[in-house]
């Protein structure tokens, strides 16, 4: 079986979880859908703008969840009507919605220039400072924080019943995860990889490598400032404490363990999470192994490190390594029955390229 | 093997494409370049040589627009790009490839390729595909061809032999269908068989298409220039044809390391 | 095979389109997206009946912290809640020497109570939600005992005040605006705030001791900001000035720099304190180097004033007036106390709790303390409720009604509910003296009774929260002033 074998495959297993997803509402708890299925979706949008910046730029990001709240802060000041927290300005939900999301992008746009000439390590613990930072000024200035959060943020009136926050999560996500992947074969994604490849050359080649990875820095912050409202209308709340550096690293590890370089594992990476936290307790005699809720991070710890020793590309490479495994005698009948990989290779090419 | 075409295509009293003015460059307190002075004119094909810690490298980046000259001025067709980074030399039609393949290991050899299309036609933050890619994607495998790898041109470039990377090196910049080609030691590395076929594509280039040339190799250098420059330490020491360099002494001394100085 | 194969996923990709089409119209649509299951469920503004809920029983959750900062508390503030369902509703506890092990049996007016979970928070407001929207959407909880701090109190006021068919009674969450602001219909704290524990302490140091300024220097977050704020209004209300404010960032270790600030000793009469955890010893400390030795007569603070303060400091601490918490201090003894104590003691062999460093030890050390009694008073509150309205829980209404009526009769002072359901209640004051033997020990002085969070209006649902500057140093008639009972040898003199 080729590469391209393996990727209709993936897409035709895709659509089928979609559909599921889609019908979840009618076939699971309300629960299951509302808390475990909507957290799930927005981590994993969030989760998804660090795959995209780590897989096609090579810039792995400790900023998301900073820009993921500052949409949520901006939201809350602009919406909120009268209290003694934020600035109450009272407008619009959509407007304020537009005018948290235009923050978030044009912070991350700030952001992103002021990091464009780092790379690596650097870019790791320079976003590690925009984290730590962002978490002081939310904080500290308590007239755009509260002081002590922003709370009781209703969402918009179309999104009212929770199954719809539900539904909007899913239609960001699928948007998300097509965006996402078809733009890697756009002149713009090309270029990235370009320039995560050797950022020298790219310059020869004419192009302004720390515009460029300014511009996708601002796409990822335009994209996890979605997220973010959606986080801010399924909790009702806002604190500093809940861009404080833990959730920060939460959300790397949401992306290590679904594997970094696979926007699928982004999602998966969030379900796992979500999973173990919502439901490990529940398993019978898990307390008597000394698995108690105070040592879920030790869990989900432990879980990242098995990952890491078993697959450096996270679940994904795990499933993957499986799949092939499962599939290779298959594979080897199908190819002396059609003649070969070539012209199966062919007709999978054109199928990938007409994906939206 | 003398080229008939390299000497008509000598352009009479037309202005130089390239022009080094006094150029000097210092790494602390090592001069690596002093004063040189070089016009490359139109159509021209230059080899600069010389031994290892000569400039040769130093004066490339320097024309290439990666390193900025401490002294001294670098005019593109008649423009001033002394202190211009080095990506707006494509828009001026000066392509360039390094002396260790730096090819972009996660695309494949299409990609490769594009890129250095997209870079040129300045197509860089399209968010959509359109036709204008699909005609460059096609361009792509064309020039891949040229090269002589139609075979691997969905491999990733990662995965190419260093022969081959070279090959894509040189495909990258001849892609653009470039003015002006700088090659930086193109034939270091290669086999027999592929340093043939490296000077049997710089031969089928059109001859209006500038070449500047450091070389190591002296066989590859003889054959392709018209006009071959030595440098030694920082400073151009001799200029001349193939032919007469050979005869030079003063070269022969400075590559026997008898006599460091001019 | 391969052409088969394209086929199905095209048609798979067109189906998927349009399902997502079809999903993307209903969402607009009130009647597509109205039958599903998931729509059931509410998280903001809509009413609903919880799923698994069976029949008309008392499905308790409670919240504690099993991490963060007062994640040592865990066993203390559910077994808290246990004794007060063990001693009015029948419970048994299934251990003996732990509570987190749930009890069975609980039963008031034929009404059973099950304790359906236990959330676990990390004294954070988004953790505490997603606990408690566990504890009641996933389990069915339908009455919450919780949470523990302040910022998560303000996040559970608000979830109940989006979930009225919910009840939630307080733990020992000590911000003012969860009732103040938030002004839940069914969410009732039978304790006080963390200004209510600084009341009375101003009236006796201006009154009694002649403090006519004093320099505050407080936490930078919202607990700091209450708890300063409580002495403030306290203080400046029967006359006292205060001459500085300063506010150290929460986790300062070097506090030098903001000792700075503060006025020299003979420059101001006295200072208050409201410094927390490790930095109160620290910030002592830094005191001592920037200005000369402490006196302890020209020093209060809030309740993180105690005696182990003597061992890094000396006894020159002793003279420094406390602030009150939710019990009165330890050598306060009456037999309503006594009895309360004995009774922890015989629901359990030991408890694990926070005092004794989570190893095993009698029940009453942990009762002792504020933690335990809050979810104490709570579990009383909803024992009382429930006889209140015979055990019928499916009239709401009257039975929030119920709960806002009571006065509890509890072993540290009785409490009812003011008009927006926050305890009014007795505040010990104590101070740091020196025993027979030259140990400093902290000895109750006054109980000031009937403390309500408003303070005679300085706050108020229309006030903002307590801050750097809020409130003002102002006079105003506090309700309590000279109300005092003065307390000799740990016996009210009333």
């Amino acid at each position: 079986m080729t590469v391209r074998g393996q990727l209709t495959r993936r897409n035709l297993v895709l659509a089928a979880v979609v559909v599921v997803l889609l019908a979840l509402p009618s076939l699971a708890t309300a629960f299951f859908v509302n808390f475990v299925m909507t957290q799930t979706l927005i981590l994993g949008l969030a989760a998804a703008t660090i795959v995209f910046l780590a897989k096609y730029a090579g810039m792995t990001s400790l900023a998301q969840f900073l820009l993921f709240g500052v949409a949520g802060f901006m939201f809350g000041n602009a919406a909120l009507e009268a209290g003694a927290r934020g600035l109450n300005l009272g407008w619009d939900a959509w407007a304020a919605v537009g005018f948290a999301i235009v923050v978030t992008t044009v912070v991350a746009f700030v952001l992103g220039a002021i990091a464009s000439r780092t790379t690596g390590i650097y870019f790791l613990m320079l976003t590690l400072v925009y984290a730590v930072i962002g978490y002081f000024v939310f904080a500290q200035i308590v007239e755009i924080s509260g002081p002590g959060g922003i709370t009781s943020i209703q969402r918009p009136e179309l999104l009212g019943p929770p199954v719809r926050l539900y539904y909007a999560g899913l239609l960001l996500s699928v948007l998300a995860y097509l965006g996402f992947r078809s733009l890697g074969r756009t002149a713009f994604g090309l270029a990235l990889q370009g320039v995560r490849d050797d950022p020298i050359r790219m310059a020869s080649l004419g192009f302004n490598v720390a515009l460029h990875r300014t511009l996708a820095f601002t796409l990822a912050g335009f994209v996890v400032g979605l997220g973010g409202l959606l986080n801010v209308w399924w909790n009702g709340q806002i604190d500093p404490a809940s861009i404080s550096i833990g959730p920060t690293l939460i959300l790397l590890i949401i992306a290590v363990i679904g594997g970094i370089s696979s926007f699928e594992g982004a999602w998966l990476g969030a379900f796992v999470y979500v999973l173990v936290f919502t439901y490990l307790r529940d398993l019978p005699l898990i307390d008597r192994i000394g698995i108690t809720e105070a040592r879920f991070n030790t869990v989900i710890g432990v879980i990242v490190l098995a990952i890491m020793v078993l697959s450096p590309e996270g679940l994904t490479g795990i499933i993957h390594r499986l799949r092939g495994r499962l599939e290779r005698p298959a594979a080897a009948a199908a190819d002396t029955s059609t003649g070969g990989p070539l012209p199966l290779r062919k007709t999978e090419k054109e199928f990938g390229g007409t994906r939206p | 093997m003398a080229h008939t075409s390299a000497a008509q295509s000598e352009p009479s009293g037309s202005a130089p494409v390239i022009e080094v003015r006094m150029v000097t460059v210092a790494f602390g307190g090592l001069l690596a370049l002093r004063g040189v002075d070089l016009d490359i004119m139109p159509g021209e094909r230059l080899a600069v040589i010389g031994p290892n810690g000569a400039g040769k490298s130093t004066l490339f980046n320097v024309i290439a627009g990666d390193i900025a000259p401490t002294a001294g001025k670098v005019a593109v067709k008649g423009q001033d790009c002394t202190y211009r980074p080095s990506r707006h030399r494509p828009r001026l039609g000066v392509a360039r490839t390094y002396q260790k393949a730096r090819t972009f290991d996660g695309l494949t050899v299409r990609d490769n390729i594009y890129l250095a299309l997209a870079g040129h036609a300045r197509r860089h933050r399209a968010l959509w595909r359109s036709s204008v890619d699909a005609r460059m994607r096609s361009t792509a495998a064309n020039v891949a061809e040229t090269v002589w790898l139609a075979g691997q041109l969905d491999h990733p470039a990662g995965q190419l032999a260093h022969g081959q990377k070279r090959q894509l090196e040189l495909g990258m910049a001849i892609a653009t269908g470039p003015d002006v080609m700088l090659l930086d030691e193109p034939a270091s590395g290669l086999s027999r068989g592929e340093r043939e076929r490296l000077i049997e594509v710089l031969e089928s280039l059109a001859p209006e298409v500038t070449l500047l040339l450091i070389e190591h190799d002296m066989d590859v250098a003889f054959r392709i220039a018209q006009r071959v420059v030595v440098m030694a330490d920082g400073e151009t020491v001799t200029a001349g044809s193939p032919a007469q360099v050979q005869k030079d002494t003063n070269v022969h001394r400075i590559y026997l390391g008898t006599e460091a100085t001019a | 095979m391969s052409r088969l194969r394209r086929r199905t996923a095209l048609a798979l990709c067109a189906v998927t389109g349009l399902a997502l089409l079809a999903a993307g119209c209903g969402g607009g649509d009130e009647d597509d997206s109205a039958g599903l299951p998931a729509d059931q469920e509410t998280a903001a503004g809509e009413v609903s009946a919880p799923p698994p809920g069976d029949g008309d029983g008392v499905r308790l959750g409670i919240l504690g912290q099993c991490e963060g900062p007062f994640g040592g508390f865990h066993e203390d503030v559910v077994a808290g809640t246990t004794l007060a369902l063990a001693r009015f509703a029948g419970a048994t506890p299934n251990s003996s020497t732990s509570a987190l092990e749930g009890f069975t049996g609980a039963e008031v007016a034929g009404t059973p109570i099950e304790l359906v979970g236990i959330g676990c928070g990390d004294d954070t407001a988004d953790r505490i939600l997603q606990e408690v929207r566990r504890l009641v959407e996933q389990l069915g909880a339908n009455v919450i005992i919780g949470p523990l701090s302040g910022d998560e109190g303000i996040a559970i006021a608000e979830y109940a005040k989006a979930n009225p068919e919910l009840t939630v009674f307080a733990g020992i969450s000590g911000s003012q605006e969860q009732t103040l602001q938030v002004q839940a219909p069914n969410y009732f704290r039978f304790y006080g705030d963390g200004a209510i524990w600084s009341a009375g302490l101003g009236d006796l140091l201006h009154n009694q001791e002649g403090w006519e300024t004093v320099a505050i220097i407080a936490d930078d977050y919202s607990f700091g900001h209450t708890s300063a704020a409580g002495f403030v209004a306290d203080f400046c209300a029967v006359g006292g000035e205060v001459t500085h404010r300063v506010f150290p960032p929460l986790g300062t270790t070097d506090y030098s720099s903001y000792i700075a600030q503060l006025p020299n000793p003979d420059e101001v009469d006295g200072y208050f304190w409201a410094v927390g955890g490790t930095g109160t010893q620290a910030a002592l400390e830094a005191f001592v180097n920037g200005k000369g030795d402490l006196t302890g007569d020209q020093h209060a603070g809030n309740l993180f004033f105690n005696p182990d303060l003597a061992q890094a400091l000396g006894t020159d601490i002793a003279g420094a007036y406390v602030g009150g918490f939710a019990t009165l201090p330890g050598d306060v003894r009456t037999p309503k106390i006594e009895e309360y104590l004995a009774a922890a003691d015989e629901t359990w062999e030991t408890i694990p709790g926070s005092l004794s460093g989570n190893e095993p030890a009698a029940p009453s050390v942990a009762a002792a303390f504020g933690f335990f009694y809050g979810y104490y008073t709570a579990g009383v509150a909803l024992a009382e409720a429930l006889e209140a309205v015979g055990g019928d829980i499916s009239d709401l209404d009257a039975f929030h009604a119920a709960v806002s009526g009571l006065t509890l009769d509890l072993p540290y002072g009785d409490i009812s509910l003011d008009e927006n359901r926050s305890g009014i209640v007795d505040v010990g004051l104590s101070r740091l003296a020196l025993d027979e033997s030259g140990e400093v020990v902290q000895e109750t002085v006054a109980i000031v009774p009937g403390v309500d969070q408003t303070f005679g209006g300085t706050f108020s649902p229309d006030t903002p929260s307590p801050g750097r500057d809020f409130p003002a140093c102002e006079e105003r008639d506090l309700p309590w002033v000279g109300n005092a009972i003065p307390v000799v040898d740990g016996v009210p003199q009333s």
